[in-house]
């Protein structure tokens, strides 16, 4: 019995140890409320599970090449090919071949960024995103199509302040919103948005919550059009994470929830993730060389029997 | 029955005795043990049969399930221990700082 105990004086630096242990615990636990760090973007709350469960899956080919001319222009071209869905009232999908090229010219400085896109069915898309000032940011999106009625125009205006963030945006189709997003505690942000588009006369409010630690983030987000969406993501080391979400849309009544993982290893990033519709994926980008990117992607839909496959590579 | 119905047909002393036969096969077959036993062997056949296609269709998901989302994982995993292995031998061979005895 006696070698179990520790003599006194071990123990009752151990006792010290838990003692100031616990001091410590107590003053992170206590919040300064006047020194809170900064939320993520409104829009942006549930990126982390997003950037893990929804990979850019694509179907084809993929060739993606990216020329720096100097230090802030860069020239992109990429080539798709493909077969690319049709969207039809029966239940069977529909695909024909399909082959793009794409042209992009990117100026990227730490003020001002302006990334431009040209397809060969003459879509156009511009982005702009400028520091106005040290807190105002605008951002501009823009996309042209020769369909009539399908192009949008989208300005944003970002402030961010010293422990939330403000967002006002105006659109086409006179189109209004505003978000806005604060921290609460260290871990807490909670964040509300209201819009109104004019040209369909709807107007719709919603509020998010999101809680965030070194170890895990959990979101949640209501909207009055009817759609609910919560996300966790478990980091489990530094190379893993795994994350799961639920969508739940109150109008049509139709509820998705998936879970996936997330492997960033030295040679690859790995995704997979499995749905509640019977759907698998996986995303695999595998670092061949330095700016030399190989990826493979892959989706099983088991129910509509519709299996993508996709390869490419990304230069530069 | 067949050869009364038949034109012309020829009465023969055989057929008598092999009509009694039938009697007694028609009254076994059409007994309720063996019909249900019938009934029953069929049954379990269509349910064997479901049961394997659709052991079968889980099998065929779950191994493409498999194949899409563990098999890169495992050889992954597979590179990056190797290449882990690979710098410690490098390390070692080149003599660095030894930290291990």
């Amino acid at each position: 019995m006696a070698g179990l105990i520790p003599p006194p004086s071990q123990a009752t630096a151990i006792l010290n140890d838990a003692a100031s242990k616990q001091q410590k615990q107590k003053e992170e636990e206590k919040v300064d409320y006047m020194n809170l760090p900064c939320p993520i973007p409104y829009e942006e709350i549930h990126r982390e599970a997003f950037m893990s469960l929804k990979p850019e899956l694509f179907e084809g080919l993929r060739f993606d090449f990216t020329k720096g001319l100097n230090q802030k222009f860069s020239l992109s071209h990429s080539v798709m090919m493909g077969p690319t869905e049709i969207p039809s009232q029966s239940s069977e999908t529909i695909k024909i071949p399909t082959a793009h090229y794409e042209f992009g010219a990117n100026f990227i400085d730490p003020e001002l960024m302006l990334i431009g896109r040209v397809m060969t069915d003459g879509r156009v898309n511009a982005r702009v995103k400028c520091d106005l000032t040290d807190n105002l940011t605008l951002k501009a999106n823009a996309q042209l199509t020769n369909e009539p009625h399908m192009s949008h125009g989208m300005l944003n205006f970002d402030y961010k302040g010293k422990d939330y963030r403000g967002q006002f945006q105006l659109g086409n189709g006179a189109l209004l919103g505003a978000s806005y997003i604060q921290s609460v505690t260290r871990h807490l942000a909670l964040g509300g948005e209201v819009f109104w588009a004019g040209q369909h006369r709807k107007s719709g409010i919603g509020y998010a919550a999101r809680y965030e630690t070194d170890k895990m983030v959990a979101t949640g987000q209501v909207a009055s059009t009817g759609m609910v969406v919560m996300s966790y993501v478990q980091k489990v080391s530094e190379k893993v994470s795994l994350a799961s979400d639920f969508m739940y849309n109150y109008m049509s009544n139709d509820v998705t929830s998936s879970v996936g993982y997330d492997y960033i290893l030295r040679q690859c990033r790995l995704r997979g993730k499995i749905d509640s519709n019977g759907c698998t994926a996986a995303y695999l980008e595998e670092r061949l060389n330095m700016g030399l990117n190989f990826i493979l992607s892959a989706e099983l839909d088991h129910k509509k029997k519709d299996y993508k496959f996709g390869f490419g590579l990304t230069v530069g | 029955m067949a050869s009364q119905s038949r034109k012309g047909g020829v009465f023969l002393p055989e057929r008598r005795a092999a009509k009694a036969e039938p009697n007694i096969l028609t009254k076994l077959t059409q007994s309720p043990i063996v019909s249900r036993g019938k009934r029953s062997a069929c049954d379990a056949v269509s349910v064997t049969k479901k049961l394997i296609r659709s052991t079968g269709k889980a099998a065929w998901i779950a191994g493409t399930t498999f194949l899409i989302l563990v098999v890169p994982l495992i050889i992954e995993m597979d590179r990056e221990q190797q290449l882990n292995d690979l710098e410690l031998q490098q390390a070692s061979l080149l003599g660095a700082p030894p930290a291990l005895p």
